[in-house]
């Protein structure tokens, strides 16, 4: 048995163990479905893959790389830096690759978490860190005629590199934050690109230049300016809060912006109207790219905003009657994102079911815990997703929470450590209320809210207010029962 | 009785069809004289271009739907006549009517109607463009689908329009549905929005350039043999479906487009003469000096696969 099993080797994952190892926890093992690490950075290779929050920021700050090539970084650069910290730290010894857990049991008698697998094998341990990542189920759309399509499908979240794109004939569909970065590769090679979007998104310049080689020397030999660097972007981002997760006249200034730079690179009126939202900016996550409107006005590319009637054997039918024959389909159509429900069973106190406890929208207690499920930590929980600033600022914040956790459980030798009900209730209202005013409950469609319009994914504030909740575990929001007192009451009634 | 708009979504994603399901080398052009050809092109290609400003209508109301299904729905519909206009554009190809890449060049009363739908339609309110719609689509599909088909021999004709009145009942009952939701606001709002978009320039604008069109398309098909009595059933029938509902009798705006499409077909005087005027006035309009149309107006096409 462990001390901690550790649910998937990604950034989330790894950043657990790395502060673990650093508070001389060193007893847990991380199970990952994969052959490598990386999670999301591994999954996610499609050509133009980048990350929209800068690489100074999108880090962590007990991991800082001086040598971030520039602003924001392509998706090999980020899984580089993954895989640095992994050698860094030698942390490959904790991981069990190839492990999917299929369901996490707890047993209260013990204090035990079981982790389930494919394969049959078990694994326990005293405390469970859920780090599978939100992102991590590529999601295939619900499109008529999905499989009778005989060309060639690529997800974006699996990206097929033996496939030629070389003079193809290329759809695309979805125009959300994985499409935007792909559609301006696919123009270079394919004979043809059409896009298919239901909803077009905001779209805002992505103004990146090179880390200059001087930048990256200082860096590497004062840390404390790459930290002011950081702190420059954490800001710039906190102020975008005011626009971008609240609607104040901020959101109208930022819409005013973006519509400039459509209207600056889009010639057509027509295909400006199609391209410019009817919701709130902030409302869907923003789309940060300087070159897929370009790529849209390339003479090899066509925006269809019919909507998709149905797939066919030769390519994808739309309303208005006219079959696109393709020789593949991009389907950019993001992932699974449990937002009422969980990606594998788990049973918690009295067998009680994690999935149907959030079956009307998840919730939890800042975002990490949930009353029932002692010794149990999220990352990337509910209600902890940033709209405007890094998630690895998030992520950090929760690690260090979870690890503060960890750490009482093993010095107090404690069976289990448990959010009590009325906290997390009472967390959640205040929650709920709050979103009730930002951009995301502002009326438009998103992966952000349930089917039934609960926001059970976002954080309603600014970063800063996010990580000050998780600075500290407060022993009266939870109950705990003692190891050693169950211990004693065993040998007593012995 | 009102229909849940959930599950007319449903039926309209489950009744697609597709240019490709018809077989437009099937036995039946030649169908189509040589006699009927001239007046024949002339009426398609008015046929096409309505369902192409419909289209247009419909992308305006999409932007205006209070409800998320309702907003599906006008985006479908939007689809749907832009499918019609290929459809009828097909038939067009199939007789022979149009070369190879050709596409059959608006008049100049709808060269003004798409013109005008492409400046102003936008900021058009769901009241107007949700009370005007119903009683062209009316028009459409009881006099001049009816007359085609009454003339036209062609089984593929018949085939496509089989499918197009299908597409048809379902825009009507969603139109008059939306009537009726319109016509549950209180008699001041009513009264205010009514007032409010009838004095708009806008508005004005749009009814100079409508009612010659509606004029025009009247005198066209009845010299084509469409009996007066056909025509005045089919605003009839725009009447009768609208009575049934006390909310659309309360639409002012309704009983204003009921008036004016009783007066074109009854060729009232004097409102025959202001729109005939009207219509000489934009026979000499130099039409070159509106420029290119727009690009909505450019995707037209007959073929059914696109490469």
């Amino acid at each position: 048995m462990s001390e901690v099993l550790i649910i998937g080797a990604g950034f989330a994952g790894l950043g657990t163990a790395i502060r673990l190892l650093e508070q001389g926890i060193d007893d847990f093992t991380i199970l990952e479905r994969g052959d490598d690490v990386g999670g999301t950075w591994r999954d996610n290779s499609y050509p133009g893959a980048a990350c929209d929050i800068p690489s100074l920021l999108y880090s962590y700050s007990f991991e800082q790389n001086p040598d971030w090539s520039k602003a924001y970084s392509g998706g090999p650069e980020i899984l580089r830096y993954i895989q640095r910290m992994v050698d860094k730290h030698d942390l490959r010894r904790f991981i069990k690759f190839g492990v999917n857990v299929t369901g996490l049991t707890f047993d209260e008698s013990n204090g035990i978490w079981t982790a389930d697998t494919a394969s049959g094998e078990i694994f326990t341990g005293r405390c469970a860190v859920m780090a599978a990542g939100p992102l991590a189920n590529a999601s295939w759309p619900d499109i008529r005629g999905l499989d009778s399509y005989t060309g060639h499908k690529i997800h974006s979240a699996r990206w097929d590199h033996d496939y030629d794109m070389k003079g193809k004939h290329v759809a695309v569909i979805g125009t959300g934050a994985s499409a935007v970065q792909i559609i301006p590769e696919l123009v270079k090679t394919a004979a043809r690109v059409k896009v298919f979007q239901r909803t077009p998104g905001w779209v805002l310049p992505r103004l990146d230049f090179q880390h200059p080689a001087w930048a990256q020397r200082i860096f590497g030999s004062n840390p404390a300016v790459q930290s002011l660097a950081r702190q420059a972007w954490y800001w710039t981002h906190e102020a975008a809060a005011v626009g971008m997760v609240w609607d104040t006249p901020v959101t109208s200034l930022i819409q005013s912006i973006a519509k400039a730079n459509l209207r600056r690179q889009i010639s057509d009126p027509w295909t400006r109207r199609q391209l410019t939202p009817d919701f709130r900016a902030g409302c869907k996550r923003m789309l940060m790219t300087s070159d897929y409107y370009a790529a849209l006005e390339k003479d090899n590319c066509k925006l269809i905003t019919w909507p998709i009637a149905t797939l066919s054997p030769n390519g994808i039918r739309t309303a208005d009657g006219i079959e696109h024959d393709v020789d593949c389909i991009v389907f950019a159509t993001g992932f699974d994102v449990c937002k009422a429900g969980t990606p594998f069973p788990i049973a918690g106190r009295d067998s009680r079911k994690l999935a149907d406890e959030w079956s009307g929208g998840a919730y939890a207690y800042k975002s990490v815990n949930v009353a029932g499920y002692p010794n149990l930590f999220f990352t990337f929980g509910p209600n902890s997703g940033p709209g405007h600033n890094s998630a690895l600022v998030y992520m950090e914040a929760q690690i260090d929470y979870i690890v503060q956790a960890i750490g009482i459980v093993r010095d107090k030798d404690l069976l289990t450590l448990d959010v009590r009900q009325d906290r997390q209730d009472q967390f959640n209202d205040d929650i709920q209320q709050r979103l009730g005013k930002t951009t995301w409950n502002s009326g438009c469609q998103s992966w952000y809210l349930t089917a039934d319009g609960k926001n059970t994914t976002m954080f309603p504030g600014f970063a800063t207010q996010f990580v000050r909740q998780l600075r500290a575990v407060e022993l009266d929001d939870y109950s705990f029962t003692s190891g050693a007192a169950v211990a004693a009451s065993v040998s007593t009634s012995a | 009785m009102a229909i849940a708009l959930d599950s007319i979504l449903a039926t309209i994603k489950d009744k697609q069809w597709a240019l490709a399901d018809i077989d437009w080398d099937a036995p039946g052009a030649e169908q189509v004289t040589d006699e009927q050809r001239p007046a024949l092109k002339e009426f398609m290609s008015d046929l096409v271009w309505i369902e192409n400003v419909g289209a247009r209508g419909f992308a305006a109301l999409a932007t205006k739907a209070p409800d998320e299904d309702l907003k599906q729905i006008y985006t479908y519909f939007h689809a749907e006549e832009q499918r019609h206009a290929n459809a009828e554009l097909a038939l067009m190809r199939r007789w022979g009517m149009i070369e190879e890449g050709e596409m059959p060049v608006p008049n100049k009363n709808i060269r003004l109607v798409i013109e005008w739908l492409d400046r102003y339609s936008d900021s058009l309110s769901l009241a107007s463009l949700g009370t005007v719609i119903p009683s062209l689509e009316t028009a459409l599909d009881g006099a001049l689908v009816k007359f085609l088909l009454d003339e036209v021999d062609d089984p593929v004709c018949h085939e496509v329009f089989r499918h197009i009145n299908s597409d048809e009942s379902r825009h009507l009952a969603v139109g008059f549905q939306v009537l009726d939701m319109l016509g549950a606001s209180s008699m001041r709002q009513l009264i205010v929005e009514t007032v409010g978009t009838f004095i708009k320039p806008s508005v004005m604008l749009g009814l100079l350039v409508y009612s010659p069109l509606l004029t025009r398309m009247v005198t066209n098909i009845s010299a084509m043999g469409l009996s007066e009595e056909k025509l005045y059933n089919a605003i009839k029938r725009y009447e009768n479906v609208g009575e049934r509902s006390e909310n659309t009798r309360r639409l002012p705006a309704y009983h204003l487009i009921k008036y004016h499409a009783r007066i074109a077909i009854n060729q009232t005087q004097p409102f025959q003469f202001v729109s005939e005027s009207m219509g000489r006035a934009i026979d000499l309009f130099p039409i070159r000096v509106l420029g290119k149309t727009p690009t909505w107006s450019q995707e037209l096409t007959y073929e059914p696969v696109s490469r």
